[in-house]
């Protein structure tokens, strides 16, 4: 494109989405306080889209702003005071602890995971699953280590008070373990403040990037990796710019551990002095002590290589071929995190040097880590990366299969603002696409927009309860149910808000494929789910969600005749819904609710807002 | 269709509904109705295709290692299959001199040595992209690229064969929270999580113990309670919302219909033991259903965590681990199901195998073809149907890979056509762009 043509295009983005003193919305759009349902309908749009829908008085709050005015609020987080969610979820403790103290535990859960199936006589499963070869523990002398470095000191000792005397697992010691608490501490932090935080938007945009740089909290190191991705990777970068974001990903070792990055190098012998080391590493740190054989060849891993391309940055028609994964995973070689530490590091030596040509542009020789942070640059600012996300964008916002104009406008935004996160984002959610009719209740809600949306529309405070001792124990046995262990405990009948988002088919940092959560919505409709969101919303209402309080009486408000059913009804539909039932849905609740049609009665409430929570009204946004 | 069953059902319970009759009788009712009216679910001789997917691409050639072909050693020097060994339950199992069953499927040897088990090879897509979600999303399509073609291959089926026999909630049915590709589609499919707890718990209250009598799960009321039927169905069978209120009419009729298959009761049959991994837990349910009549003609489950990229193993490891579940939960349903596999085949999946030569770490990126077992009594078992590409350098696809020289949607068309007895002329819409020639069927179904 020429040059000529390249600033009337930008000029034209700039007039339509840049701003300038137009009012974002249009004036004949603009809120007053003289409100009409039309506009109370443009806010609910923008409560339930740039965040987790309306709690009470939010509408109200909006209006009282000015709509435009929230919406720049919103695009700009730290300009919204967010001390009630901050304070919501100041006593998850592991949210602020290093990584390096997490990955400690977990080579310790590993060590004690081994003593424990050793223990158990479990050699053949563990040489089966794991290729390790146990001592038999009826002859003691066959643990002798092979001969490798000085063996720490607590090498012939079980980890520190993981048995009990009598050489059971010590439950109240598992439950305190930070690397296993700090999963469900993650979960339920994330469902916090997506209630509570008024910095609605930065949550919504939070969720989006966990989602497309997934990572699995089940696949090995990753639980102890987890907490600094979301806090020092995800968090700072949610509305910067994309390529600050993507660099930073590509660098979180919890992405590296998750797609084998760590494995990744040119192909080698180790040299004697390194295969020592992580003979040490893995016969004392791990406490396998000779059973595993440790290869002394290491080599190219195109795992992450692939997803960058495919998933991260151009998707999976944009343009690049197998050279190119190929290529890209070279770029990558030697990018890992210290096993101790577990903080990023580069390893020269394990560095394939060599020069490479990745989508056409040539990588000299010797670059080192700067190949990697090449690759990376060249991607952000690729016109398929411009394109892919922005429509995953508009999906995410506006409609599961967007207008392609909306598309194209907010790619341009995006290759125009070296993917400044916020333009992008302003541009899709000020388009008249955005208010559009066809996009109104578009979107299904996901499992998480559900429940988090369920819990602010009926007011629902979070508890202390559950934390504690018990509360920890109910967590370790939550990590496992949800590492794959326990199956039962989902018939459990009270569960916490984590697990019902965890049933209704949504297990929050879980998602095993490195494509993350659909952003296509109808993907959520399925019996079996649905099955699982009416039996959350009775649940909600009827105080078994075990970490949730919700007072639905109050919701009715003192002007309303408690034993007049059609007030209370219509009173608890505008609470929840922000809009009439329908005739047909209001006839069948109160039928429900009151069978023999008395003129006078005093409706079960709960049961009334659990109706309307699990109504198809209240599954879309 | 005079009446559908699902419009009996749901007037049923309405019906109910209106007469006040509580939810302990409700079932038996439902049942005893469901009797009179002819219509309970598998027929004897009601053909069922079982489909599973091993998402994340497995390695064919360690599911089923090709010993005879002398690339194979060589390319693979850490990682690869032991050759089969007399008296040693660590090598391979040898099928017939060239291909050898992974050591820790051996608990499927038995239905080889019965005739009942197949294995097509060297099988795969003519798309050679390595994508696992394209070519997840490519083969559920039942395409080989076409991004333009909506919904999946079997509900596609679905739609060519007609319901045989009266149509009920479960003729399509997946095991998961949600519908795959494979499935989605004109016709209704319910996705069921957990059998065990597909039911609501509308009218419990924390005071009041669970109406479980039933057969219901503690702390669900699997019938639909009296009032609730007015509750919740009433606002799914009014709303205006299509695709909600679609699903939800669905999950109403399933739950109704479910609590005459009494799924908390379940002991398997003939001493088989289900591993307790997901796909293990989902094969149970699957066997439930079936046996239960409910009128499954597809059932969907899928496995996940075959993308061995790091330490795959050979004889021993990560790879093996998951083939001993695999192949047990198997062998599992086959036992279950006993004298019912006679109508049943199974199919496995996977949207693409691994390369050939093992990566820098010791384990295999993505590669090209691989390999789909299939079972039951109506397949021609025994044989390895493969024309094997061998693993000679020049043979590789793309120089790396094992090439594809049986596409996938001819196993698919021949299970659709033998199996299932689509008729030849349908076949196109079931796959379309693919000129379905039963000349390529490699024979593995019986005709």
């Amino acid at each position: 494109m020429t040059t000529t043509g390249l600033r009337v295009r930008m000029f034209a983005v700039g007039v339509l989405f840049l701003g300038g003193p137009a009012p974002l919305l249009g004036a004949a759009n603009e809120p007053t306080d003289s409100g009409t349902p039309a506009d109370d309908a443009r806010i609910v749009h923008v409560l339930n889209r740039l965040g987790f829908g309306p709690r009470a008085g939010d509408v109200e709050r909006v209006k009282r702003v000015g709509l435009d005015r929230y919406v720049r609020q919103q695009l700009d987080p730290s300009s919204v005071a967010d001390g009630a969610a901050e304070r919501a979820v100041a006593h998850l403790d592991t949210l602020g602890m290093d990584s390096g103290h997490f990955v400690g535990q977990y080579y310790d859960d590993i060590k004690f995971f081994i003593q424990m199936q050793a223990a158990a006589g479990n050699a053949a499963d563990m040489k089966m699953r794991f290729g390790l070869n146990l001592p038999d523990p009826a002859k003691p002398a066959d643990a002798k280590p092979a001969d490798a470095g000085a063996p720490a000191a607590d090498a012939d000792q079980p980890a520190a008070g993981y048995t009990t005397a009598a050489g059971l697992p010590n439950l109240s010691v598992l439950a305190g373990r930070d690397a296993i608490r700090c999963i469900n501490e993650l979960q339920h932090a994330k469902l916090m403040r997506a209630v509570l935080s008024e910095r609605q938007l930065n949550e919504v945009m939070v969720d989006f990037w966990s989602n497309h740089f997934n990572v699995d909290v089940r696949k090995n190191a990753v639980r102890a990796l987890l907490v600094a991705h979301d806090r020092d990777v995800i968090r700072p970068h949610a509305m910067g710019t994309f390529g600050d974001l993507l660099g930073a990903v590509a660098k979180s070792p919890a992405m590296l551990a998750y797609l084998d990055n760590n494995e990744n190098a040119v192909a080698r012998q180790r040299s004697k002095f390194e295969q020592g080391l992580i003979e040490w590493f893995v016969n004392y740190k791990l406490g396998m002590r000779g059973a595993a054989q440790i290869p002394e060849r290491e080599g190219p891993n195109e795992n992450f290589g692939r997803e960058l391309l495919e998933l991260h940055t151009l998707g999976v028609d944009g343009g690049y071929t197998q050279q190119d994964v190929q290529a890209v995973a070279r770029c990558f070689s030697g990018w890992t995190y210290s096993p101790l530490g577990g903080k990023f590091d580069f390893t020269a030596k394990r560095h394939d040097q060599g020069g490479k040509i990745v989508l056409g542009h040539s990588i000299p020789a010797g670059g080192g880590i700067k190949d990697g942070e090449r690759v990376l640059d060249l991607l952000a600012r690729h016109p398929s990366t411009a394109k892919f996300v922005s429509r995953k964008l508009c999906q995410r916002f506006v409609a599961d299969d967007p207008p392609a104009t909306l598309v194209d406008q907010a790619a341009r935004v995006f290759a125009d603002t070296d993917g400044d996160i916020r333009k992008v984002v302003e541009a899709i959610v000020t388009s008249d696409a955005f208010f559009a009719p066809a996009a109104a209740r578009a979107k299904i809600k996901s499992p998480l927009e559900y429940a988090a949306s369920a819990v602010r529309a009926t007011g629902g405070a979070f508890t202390s309860r559950g934390w504690g001792l018990f509360g920890k124990l109910s967590f370790v046995s939550e990590g496992g149910a949800l590492l794959g262990n326990d199956p039962k405990l989902s018939k459990a009948k009270k569960k916490t808000l984590t697990r019902h988002v965890h049933d209704m088919g949504q297990p929050l940092f879980a998602h095993a494929a490195p494509t993350g959560y659909p952003e296509r919505s109808a993907k959520w409709v399925s019996p079996g789910a649905l099955i699982d969101r009416l039996n959350f919303a009775v649940a909600l209402t009827r105080a078994d969600v075990s970490d949730v309080n919700v007072d639905v009486a109050s919701l009715v408000g003192t002007d309303v005749a408690t034993d007049n059913p059609g007030a209370v009804v219509d009173r608890l539909a505008s609470a929840i819904l922000y809009r009439p039932l329908s005739p047909g849905s209001r006839q069948t609740l109160l039928k429900t609710l009151n069978p023999e049609g008395d003129a006078r009665k005093a409706i079960d409430v709960n049961r009334a807002a659990a109706l309307i929570l699990g109504s198809p009204e209240f599954q879309r946004r | 269709m005079p009446l559908s069953r699902r419009i009996f059902l749901r007037n049923g319970a309405i019906a109910l509904a209106a007469l006040g009759t509580g939810p302990t009788l409700e079932p038996r009712f439902l049942a005893r109705a469901a009797a009179a009216a002819g219509a309970a679910g598998n027929p004897p001789g009601r053909k069922v295709l079982v489909c599973v997917f091993q998402r994340g691409a497995v390695d064919g050639l360690s599911m089923v290692a090709p010993h005879g072909d002398p690339h194979y050693y060589k390319l693979r020097q850490e990682i690869a299959v032991p050759a089969p060994k007399k008296n040693d339950a660590d090598t391979a199992l040898d099928l017939d001199g060239t291909f050898a069953l992974h050591p820790r499927l051996d608990g499927l040897l038995p239905l080889w040595k019965r005739g009942e088990l197949a294995v097509v090879h060297a099988c795969g897509s003519p798309n050679g992209s390595r994508s696992h979600f394209d070519m997840q999303d490519f083969m559920e399509a039942g395409v080989a690229g076409d991004k333009s073609v909506a919904g999946g291959w079997a509900n596609r089926l679905l739609s060519a064969r007609g319901p045989d026999g009266e149509a009920t909630p479960f003729r399509a049915v997946a095991m998961g929270g949600t519908v795959p590709r494979t499935l989605q589609g004109d016709v209704d499919v319910l996705a069921i999580r957990d059998l065990s707890t597909f039911g609501l718990r509308e009218g419990v209250g924390p005071s009041r113990p669970a109406a479980g009598g039933d057969g219901a799960a503690p702390g669900t009321v699997g019938s639909i309670p009296t009032a609730g039927a007015s509750g919740f169905e009433g606002l799914y069978a009014a709303a205006v919302d299509d695709v909600l209120g679609d699903t939800g009419k669905e999950s109403f009729d399933a739950i109704a219909m479910l609590k005459t298959a009494d799924p908390t009761r379940y002991k398997p049959a003939n001493a088989a033991k289900y591993p307790g991994t997901p796909l293990g837990r989902s094969l149970i349910q699957v066997a439930q259903l079936i046996k239960a009549d409910l009128g499954v003609e597809v059932a969907f489950v899928e496995d996940e965590g075959w993308d061995t990229h790091a330490n795959q193993g050979g004889a021993f490891g990560q790879l093996a681990g998951k083939l001993m579940d695999f192949g047990r939960a198997l062998a599992a349903f086959d036992a279950d199901l006993g004298d019912r596999m006679a109508d049943v085949t199974v199919l496995t999946m996977s949207e693409f195998g691994r390369a050939v030569r093992q990566n820098g770490n010791r384990g295999t990126d993505h590669g090209h073809g691989t390999c789909f077992l299939a079972f039951g009594g109506p397949v021609r078992g025994g044989k390895v149907y493969a024309d094997w590409p061998t693993l000679a350098p020049d043979r590789l696809f793309e120089d790396r890979d094992l090439a594809v020289t049986t596409d996938f949607r001819d196993v698919f068309a021949e299970v659709c056509a033998r199996h299932l007895g689509v008729a030849p002329a349908k076949l196109g819409s079931v796959f379309p762009g693919h000129a379905v020639d039963p000349a390529r069927f490699r024979g593995f179904v019986r005709a």
